[in-house]
This record gives structure tokens, sequence and C-alpha cells, in this order.
């Protein structure tokens, strides 16, 4: 028995080693527009889609897996990889949309806490700066360890959703059900809508910018293959929690917005806002704190981890130990990304939803590359030695990979 | 004589002497165990596989490379072993800078294409790490070749001489083959060698590690982050890791033997010279954050009866780091502490001056002092030294300013 407790003493210690960069990837991945398309999700279908959180969830783990896992085999980030598998134009292409694509979701999660803050009151030409300088602040002058730190709590605040999905009174029992039968009535699934709801709700688990910062925060830590195991856990953990969070955001609006016919929401704040006469003051008051938090928090690592896979991809200075005029690229790319990305949202009628749809755009042609490419690099045995993937693996893999670049094509086309 | 980029030959075709295309360049190959610089070979990819083209039969380079022997005549490529290959090698990958002292990474290889005889010889001249590599690798093939030499002659150039390259190589018998000895490496400051070090992975600090000469390593090794010294010393095989710990200042080593699992440290323990591991041993007994963790068991000590060409004589004989011999301490019968001299006095006084007439009072501590104490001791008394003795008053070590210093920096 005391045996057994000190294994399992020696095991948790190892895990706390190494908890954080899956675990936050995972839940930074619940941002504002994640919550959005949760909230719509539940208030337009109920409890029908619940049932895509279970492969979602399970795609999510293996494509994790493998960026951790290349972390800690090759100490490279995923940018580097890129570039001396497969050389410089490849990378020079990939770093560019990179770039497009994080500036849209930056400024995504300005115009979120622009808008959460606004539910309380607080204008968004004061909110915006001082979240701007906050986020630059943090960052420059953090180190790893302590950002780190902040993250993890950040990521616990999350709990604020799961809180509000309980103050909904949802059913229980239908929300389990739904999770594991078919949606009932088949008008539901010829539903264009429907199809169209489902699709984004897988596109907005698995994004580019998430393989490229789990890699290089894995790298960053230290976490070598001994520890791997440990690491696993960390991404397997993070992604269910990130899962269950999710659940709850659309259990919270099917048994309020759907039950009462509220299906048209047209931001994460405004589901917030939707939810308080329904849902009571607390679950709207949960709501808009939670979204802030996702948003500062989202807002916090977009422009550092494009700022370090550009340079790093294309052979600039990085990393926060050097001086400005060292690694002028890097925290030029970091400030303007920052700077820029909140800017926009203090100028008036800026077409801010045009400039959305553009790098949902190209995120979505982005992503497909970057699964191929970590799926040939897992695959690449003078790479990974005998870390390869297993053949189990890579039909999980592929079968993600080729699902999601399918639904993809189909948001685009669709959209377009 | 012209410059060549290697991305501008690869993808070339290949004309054997019949004049017929039989294949694309891929590769251009030297080999270091004949001439560092020089390419020994091409490789085509024929229809047959891919083929060494040797150096001496390429007549010329461009858009078409052309070759004065027949393409049976080559043999098959049998792979990288012993051979550096310019673009997997080097093409995207990372390089140590020597003369910028930092890690790059290549955009481009240049080499001297030069005609001698009926042939044309290649020496590999710099690696480009700059805009312009970058530039031509974007748009080649894109743009007509003369408009992108226009639009690359506008953009200055930054390459670094092939001299103050070193690669990176991680496997062992291959460093070997291409002569990879981290010469340039070597010589920089360990302190430099250090900040490269850190920006590496882990698989290749663990190659310069095992390149480095032990004492250059040793020194590299005090100068690096704690966490990854420790990653590092858990990657080496115990045996080298040992020769390294060895040469280290015994404090120093010390402190990293304690940061190691115990299992680890009794390994490198084991394969250490009796000597140095039992100092080792005994300063890993204390607690790291007290004086006596924090100091070197190397200092000078004469006796005191001595003169300053005893003293002199000491000095010669020491080969501990520099900073311990600011002071020369005395000691009497049973290793007790009777003073201390500073270095200047008795480079200034003549050698047959009695060392009593110069002793000072040695500032001392206890073993058990808390390291904070002893910063407040130098902040105090302005040291540049300070000594260890134990309750009956015996010399067991000394702290130095460096120490110090990197004891506040790291808090």
């Amino acid at each position: 028995m005391e045996a057994l407790l000190k294994q399992w003493r020696t095991r948790i210690v190892l895990f706390l080693a190494v908890v954080g960069p899956g675990f936050i990837t995972a839940n930074v991945d619940n941002d504002a527009g994640g919550i959005w398309t949760y909230s719509v999700a539940g208030a337009q279908f109920g409890y029908t889609l619940l049932w895509a959180m279970i492969p979602t969830t399970i795609a999510l783990v293996v494509v994790q897996e493998m960026a951790s896992r290349m972390g800690a085999v090759t100490g490279k980030g995923l940018s580097d990889l890129i570039r001396e598998e497969f050389g410089f134009r490849v990378t020079f292409w990939l770093m560019l949309a990179l770039v497009i694509t994080n500036f849209g979701n930056v400024m995504a999660e300005f115009a979120g806490v622009a808008s959460s803050l606004e539910l309380f009151g607080v204008s968004r030409y004061i909110v915006v700066p001082v979240a701007a300088a906050v986020v630059w602040l943090l960052v420059v002058k953090g180190t790893y360890d302590s950002v780190e730190k902040i993250f993890l709590v950040a990521s616990g605040f999350y709990v604020c959703y799961i809180v509000a999905g309980v103050l909904a009174h949802p059913d229980w029992r239908a929300a389990t059900f739904a999770m594991v039968t078919r949606p009932e009535g088949t008008d539901v699934i010829n539903n264009y809508g429907y199809v169209y709801m489902l699709v984004g709700l897988v596109g907005t688990t698995i994004a580019p910018w998430m393989q490229f910062y789990l890699q290089a925060s894995v790298v960053e830590k230290g976490v070598t293959i001994r520890q791997y195991s440990a690491s696993r856990w960390d991404v397997i953990v993070g992604c269910l929690f990130a899962a269950i969070v999710a659940w709850f955001i659309i259990v919270a609006c099917a048994a309020t917005l759907h039950t009462a016919g509220v299906t048209h929401i047209m931001s994460a704040a405004d589901a917030a806002q939707a939810l308080r006469p329904l849902a009571g003051e607390y679950a709207y008051l949960l709501f808009a704190a939670g979204l802030f938090n996702a948003s500062l928090f989202a807002a916090s690592i977009l422009p550092i981890s494009t700022a370090y896979a550009v340079c790093e991809g294309l052979g600039f200075e990085s990393g926060l130990d050097k001086k400005f005029h060292e690694a002028p690229v890097f925290y030029w790319l970091y400030t303007v990304l920052i700077v820029a990305g909140a800017g926009v949202l203090l100028v008036p009628n800026f077409p801010l939803p045009h400039i959305m749809v553009l790098s949902q755009v190209v995120n979505g042609v982005v992503l497909p590359f970057v699964l191929i490419f970590m799926l040939l690099l897992t695959n690449d045995r003078e790479l990974m030695g005998t870390h390869v993937n297993s053949l189990l693996f890579n039909v999980i893999a592929w079968v993600t990979v080729v699902t999601m670049i399918g639904l993809t094509i189909t948001m685009l086309v669709t959209q377009g | 004589m012209s410059v060549v980029a290697l991305s501008e030959m690869l993808g070339a075709s290949v004309r054997d002497a019949s004049g017929s295309v039989c294949g694309r360049l891929r590769e251009a190959a030297v080999s270091p165990q004949e001439h560092a610089t020089r390419v020994a070979f091409l490789v085509v990819r024929t229809a047959e596989g891919d083929r060494m083209l040797p150096a001496e039969a390429v007549k010329s380079l461009g858009a078409t490379v052309r070759a004065t022997t027949a393409a049976s005549t080559w043999h098959p490529f049998l792979g990288f072993d012993g051979v550096l290959l310019l673009k997997r090698d080097l093409l995207d990958q990372q390089i140590i800078d020597v003369h910028g002292r930092k890690v790059v990474r290549v955009n481009d290889v240049e080499l001297y294409s030069n005609p001698t005889d009926s042939h044309l010889t290649l020496d590999v001249v710099a690696v480009d790490v700059g805009a312009r590599g970058a530039v031509r690798r974007l748009v080649m093939g894109l743009v007509p070749s003369f408009t992108l030499r226009a639009l690359l002659e506008k953009i200055p150039p930054r390459v670094i001489p092939w001299q103050y390259v070193d690669l990176i190589e991680i496997d062992p018998a291959r460093r070997v083959k291409l002569k990879i000895a981290y010469e340039g490496l070597s010589k920089m400051h360990p302190a430099d060698i250090a900040d490269i070090v850190e920006d590496l992975p882990p698989a290749e600090q663990k190659a310069v590690f095992e390149a480095l000469d032990e004492e250059v390593a040793a020194e590299t090794l005090e100068e690096i982050d704690p966490e990854v010294q420790v990653s590092i010393l858990e990657s080496l095989d115990s045996d080298r890791a040992a020769d390294i710990v060895e040469e280290m200042d015994p404090d120093a080593a010390a402190d990293l033997l304690g940061d190691l699992t115990e299992k680890r440290s009794d390994e490198i323990l084991k394969e250490m010279e009796p000597d140095e591991r039992r100092e080792v041993t005994q300063l890993l007994e204390f607690g790291e954050h007290t004086a006596a963790g924090r100091m070197t068991t190397e200092f000078v000590a004469v006796d005191d009866a001595g003169t300053v060409a005893d003293a002199v004589e000491a000095l010669r004989q020491f080969d501990g780091s520099s900073e311990a011999v600011a002071t020369v301490y005395l000691t009497s019968a049973g290793n007790r502490l009777s003073g201390a001299i500073p270095l200047v006095r008795i480079a200034i006084s003549p050698p047959d001056m009695r060392l009593q007439s110069l002793s000072e009072k040695a500032s001392t501590c206890a073993p058990d002092t808390p390291e904070k104490e002893v910063a407040e001791l130098f902040d105090k008394y302005n040291l540049i030294t300070l000594a260890v003795a134990d309750e009956h008053g015996r010399l067991s070590g000394i702290i130095t300013a460096d120490d110090v210093i990197s004891m506040l920096r790291n808090g």
C-alpha cells in the first residue's frame, strides 16, 4: 500500500513538472471565436450537436500529441522542422499565411476583451489600450515560468462556464444521451444550417497556431523524451478539460436560449446578454467574465507565438532574452501584431467582419498543410527515431487530417 | 573565377559527354578527408538512380551542367556517410557563426567556380545568412534570371566566410569523418560558447559537449544556465561527464552534481579521479546555500614561516582559477589559518622578505554561514576573497567575489 502511494506520488510529481503546455494550448483554443461558436451551436440546435464533441476531442488529442511529441524528441520548434525538412520557399509562404490568420485571431481576441467589458459598462477606448499594454508587458517583462503560472491560473478560470452551465439548469439526462445517440428527426440532419454549424464546431477546435505554440512551449519548458509520458497526460487532460468547458457552454445555451427560441447571436458577448433574462444574473456575469478571461488569455499568447514561429522558421534572431536591437524583427512583429490588432477596434466603422472572414479563409487553407507536414515529420525515422507514429495512430491521424481538410473545404465553399 | 550559389546549381539538367540530358543535379558533396572546401562530386538524379559525377568531369555550370565523361561511368551514390552534403547538411540548417558568435540559419551556400585545365573546380567560400539568399530562393524560377540577378545586386550581402562556420553534427562517427572538431568554437570565450550552446536543441548541445576539449567544455559548462547544465550532463555518458566535471571548479562541480539525481551523480563520481572525487564529495555534503557549499577548495596556502619566494613558488604550482589567487593564505601547523596577503603585496616585495611581516588578518567565516551573510561580508569589508575556516580554525576553502556575483544574480 505504501509502495503504491509512493509510486503515485512520484507520478504526480512528474506530471506537475511538465504540466502546462498541453493544458494551456487546449484551453486557449476556447477563445472568443470558440465560445461564440459553441453558444450559437447550443442556441440554434439545442443538444443535437453534442455528439460531435467526442470525435472532435479525439482528433484534438491526436494532433496535439504529435506536436508535443515532436517538441520533446527533437527539441526544435515546428517552424524550425518545417524549414529544415521542406525548405525555405514553403516555410516563407506558410509563415506569411500564419501571420495573416493569426492577425485576424488577435483582432478577434481584442474584440472579445472589448465587448465583454462593455457588458459591464466600460468603454472600449479605455479597455483596449490597457489590455494591449498589459499583454505586451506581461510577455516581454515576465519569465517563461511566471507567465506559464499566470496562464495556468487563467485556464482554471474556465470553470466559470461549467458553473454557468449548472446555473442554467439543463436537462442532464437529455444532454448526456445526446452525446451517444443519433439526433432525432432526419429533418435536423438534412438541415443546411446544421451541417454548417457542425463544420464550424470542428473547425474552431484545431487551428494552425496551436501546433506552433504547443511545440514551442514544450521545447521552451525543456521537456525531454524521458519525461514524455507525463507530458502526454498534460495534453490529454488539457484537451478533456477544454472539451468539458465547451460542452457546458453548449448545454447552457441549449437549456436556455434554445428552449426560449433565441437563436440569433452575433457574438460571444451577445450570448452572455441573451442569457441574462433566461439563466439569471449569475450565469450572465460568469459568461461575461469567462469571455473576458478567455479573450485576454488568447490575446497574450497569439502574438508572441506568431513572432517566435516566424523568426525561427525564417532565421531571424528571436527570444525574449535578446535585446530589442539584437532581435528587431522579432520584437517589431510582436509589437505590430498587438498594436494593430488592438488598434483597429478603435477605428470607427472598421470592416472587422470582412477581415475576420479573410483570416478564417487563410486559416482553412493553412491548416491542411500544417497537419500534413506534421504527419510527414512525425513519421520521419531519421528525425523521430523510435518515436515515430504507430500504425493505429497514423490511421486515426490521417482520418483526422482528411476529415479536417474536407470540413474546411466545405466551410470555405459555403462561406464563399 | 566566379561565385555561384548552391540554390542556382540545384535542379539544373545534366548533360554527359554525348550531349544528351541524363538527369538533374541534386546535391554537391565535399569530402573533408581529402580537401576541406573543394567539391569532390555532384550527385545527379538519373533514371537509374542517384549517380556521382566526379568534379574533375564537370566542364561547365549553369542552367545546364556539362560533363566530360559518359553517364554510364558514374558510380552509384552510396549515401552521406563520409561526405559533407551541401544541400542536406547546410541549406536551411543551423550552423555556428564563430565570428559573429551566434547560431544562424543558412539561406544559401556560395561557391567559387574556377576553370582549371579542362574542368571546373568548385570551392565552398561562404554561407549566405541574409536577405540575398532568401530572396533568391523565394523568387528563383518565377522571374527571368537576369531580372533576378539585377534584383539581388541591390541587396547587401550577409555572408559568413567558410572558415568561420562550425557545423553541428549529432552523429559522433560522422563528426570524426567530416573532421568537425569545433576549432573555431573552442577559441571563443567560454561565456560566449555558453550563450551559443543555450540556443541549441538538446541533441546538438550534447554533440558540442562531446566534441569540445575537456577543459573548454568544463569552463563553458560553468557558464551555462543550471537547468541546461543538468540536461547536458544527463545526456552525456558518465565517462565523458566525469572527464568534464573533473576539470570544473570543485565548488561549481559540487553545485552541479547536487542538482542531478543521486543515481546519476553517483555514476559520474564513480568515474572521476580519486582526488577530484574526494574534494567534490566533501563539498557535496554541505548545503548548497551555505559558505561551504559555495566555496572552492582550490586556493593558495603557504606555511607562515616561509618567504615571498615560497609564496611565488606556490603560485607557480597552482593550477586553479585565476580568481582564487587574488589572496595568498598563510597557515601554521595543522593547516590552521594564520593570515592573508593580497597578491599585489607579494608581487612588489623582495623574494627574501618573510611572509609574516606582510601578513594581514584574514577575513573568515564558518562553513555553515548562510550565503546571504557571505554576501554581506563581501560588501561590508570590500573583499575579493573570503576564507572559510572550521571551528578549529582550519582553512577548508575560500569564496571568491565572482562566486558572490553569480550567487546574487541567481537570487
